[in-house]
């Protein structure tokens, strides 16, 4: 009985001990979260006669506001803000309203991980409406990649084209193109309504994505070139060559002489016990 | 004769211990990966470098956050050093492009102690994903790389790269990832983001003597801090 607690106790402590050097080993090989958790968000205010507003962003779980912007008058677009996964609200109020009141607009927003998103402020006033945009970031190998928000009352149907390539033949106000592949490089954004025409130089890199928001300006209309998200144009190809192997442990090797030896030992062990036992008999027998 | 039995009692034993002995000797060695590599956090470390912080972008724990209309920003000027306080990286960058089979170039064998920034990604501190890649190791008497301790690092780690304007840009680990080079997420690493991140490269996991290549990576993800 005390041999088997013993053993037991003993048994205990290895485990308790490779628990002990295994975990933290484990554990420090990759702390840190994994990038998977978090999304982008960013705030626009893109409605031409509505006043200037301040628009809070709030997480699901957390009455007091993650971000407030003041002050956000048309034709303004935030920054993108790093942002946990989960469930946000957006909420519009005019100008130096008390953060408590009631908003003017709100609405919710799902942020996904890896994946960015836009809330804007979109229509005339009287028909004011936030809308979530889905922002892409995946743009094809050597190529950007280009949308337009038609963000002009003046103009309620205009042309965009960049270079020779039309984003869109009739965009109408407080629309949204689809998302286009362009060549990179430097060329014109070229906006056309009724009779009125603008252009706007704009470099366009591969692997980028812009999104250019057309806007009522004092002199008819503009464009506002947004660079979206950016990567490697021509992402390389596989994974990275970094090493030469100094340091690294030799590889396993063969097996063969552990195994040979193995052999050997046991020959041995068997050759001995067998003389043992002749032996022990002969010294029965004498 | 019992003269013999001693003989035969010692070859028992030796015949024992020598199967033991060769069967540990045997699992021992197909262990042996370079996960077993040691650590030493710390060791070696070098002071933060000093000069002006320049951030793009407000913090997102701020509440309070101003803007105002963004078009296309100033361009940053081009990355010229890398410094790593914490795993005692110091190291000015080369430039690397893709080599002819579309791989990403990498510091020679020579200069294994130097980092390099992919030229075809964007700068450190510009919106998108700035890749940053070093060796591990040279070729042989145990010559540790630039990126030797990459690994160590894990969340909330500060990286600083200096750009030819001298303006410094600090950006703060979010992940430490390893990838099977043959599962190498191409678009995780060199994709597009929305705000200015930075991806260190090195090699790691078993080294394949056959092709005289690591068949993992590690991917250190970092963002600015403003």
């Amino acid at each position: 009985m005390k041999f088997r607690r013993t053993t037991r106790r003993l048994l205990m402590l290895l485990a308790t001990s490779a628990l002990l050097l295994g975990i933290p080993a484990a554990a420090t090989a990759f702390a840190g979260s994994a990038t998977s958790g978090t999304g982008w968000i960013r705030l626009a205010h893109l409605s031409p006669n509505t006043p200037a507003v301040d628009v809070y962003l709030y997480s699901f779980d957390d009455s007091k506001a993650m971000i407030v912007l003041h002050h956000v008058a048309y034709g303004t677009v935030s920054p993108y803000e790093s942002v946990r996964a989960g469930d946000y609200s957006v909420a519009m109020r005019a100008t130096g309203a008390s953060p408590t009141s009631q908003p003017v607009l709100s609405t919710s927003v799902t942020i996904a991980a890896r994946h960015a998103y836009t809330v804007a402020g979109m229509g005339p006033e009287s028909g004011l409406r936030l809308q979530v945009l889905d922002d892409d970031l995946t743009t094809p190998s050597g190529q950007a990649l280009v949308r337009v928000i038609q963000a002009s009352l003046k103009q309620q149907v205009v042309k965009v084209a960049v270079g020779s390539t039309v984003l869109s033949s009739s965009l109408k106000f407080a629309a949204v193109s689809p998302y286009q592949a362009v060549s990179p490089g430097a060329a014109t954004v070229t906006l056309t309504a009724g009779g009125t025409k603008a252009t706007s130089s704009v470099t366009c890199a591969a692997g980028t994505v812009h999104t250019f928001v057309v806007l009522d300006s004092a002199s008819g209309l503009e464009v506002v070139n947004l660079e979206d998200a950016s990567g490697s144009g021509k992402p390389p190809l596989g994974g990275v060559s970094t090493g030469f192997g100094g340091t690294a442990g030799h590889g396993p090797g063969s097996p063969v002489p552990w195994l040979l030896a193995i052999g050997a030992g046991s020959l041995l062990a068997l050759t001995g016990g067998l003389r043992l036992r002749r032996s022990r008999q002969l010294a029965i027998r004498i | 004769m019992p003269t013999r039995r001693p003989v035969a009692a010692l070859a028992v034993a030796a015949g024992l211990v020598v199967i033991a002995g060769a069967t540990t000797g045997l699992l021992l060695t197909r262990h042996s990966t370079p996960a077993m590599r040691p650590v030493a956090v710390g060791v070696g470390a070098v002071p933060a470098p000093t000069g002006p912080i320049v951030g793009a972008f407000p913090s997102p724990t701020a509440p309070i956050v101003a803007v105002s209309q963004r078009a296309v920003p100033k361009p940053v000027a081009a990355p010229v050093s890398l410094t790593i306080p914490l795993i005692g990286v110091q190291t000015n960058l080369l430039t690397l492009g893709l080599a002819s089979d579309g791989t990403l170039q990498v510091p020679p064998p020579n200069m294994v102690s130097v980092a390099g920034w992919f030229t075809g990604s964007p700068r450190p501190g510009a919106i998108g994903s700035s890749i940053i890649v070093g060796h591990i190791d040279g070729g042989g008497g145990n010559v540790k790389g630039v990126f030797f301790r990459l690994r160590q690092l894990s969340a909330g780690d500060k990286i600083y790269v200096k750009r030819s304007d001298g303006t410094l840009v600090e950006f703060r680990v979010t992940a430490v990832q390893q990838y099977a080079k043959d599962h190498f997420p191409t678009q995780a690493v060199y994709g597009a983001v929305p705000d200015p991140e930075l991806r260190l490269i090195t090699c790691d996991g078993t080294f394949d003597l056959a092709t005289g290549h690591y068949l993992s990576n590690i991917v250190v993800y970092a963002t600015e801090v403003s």
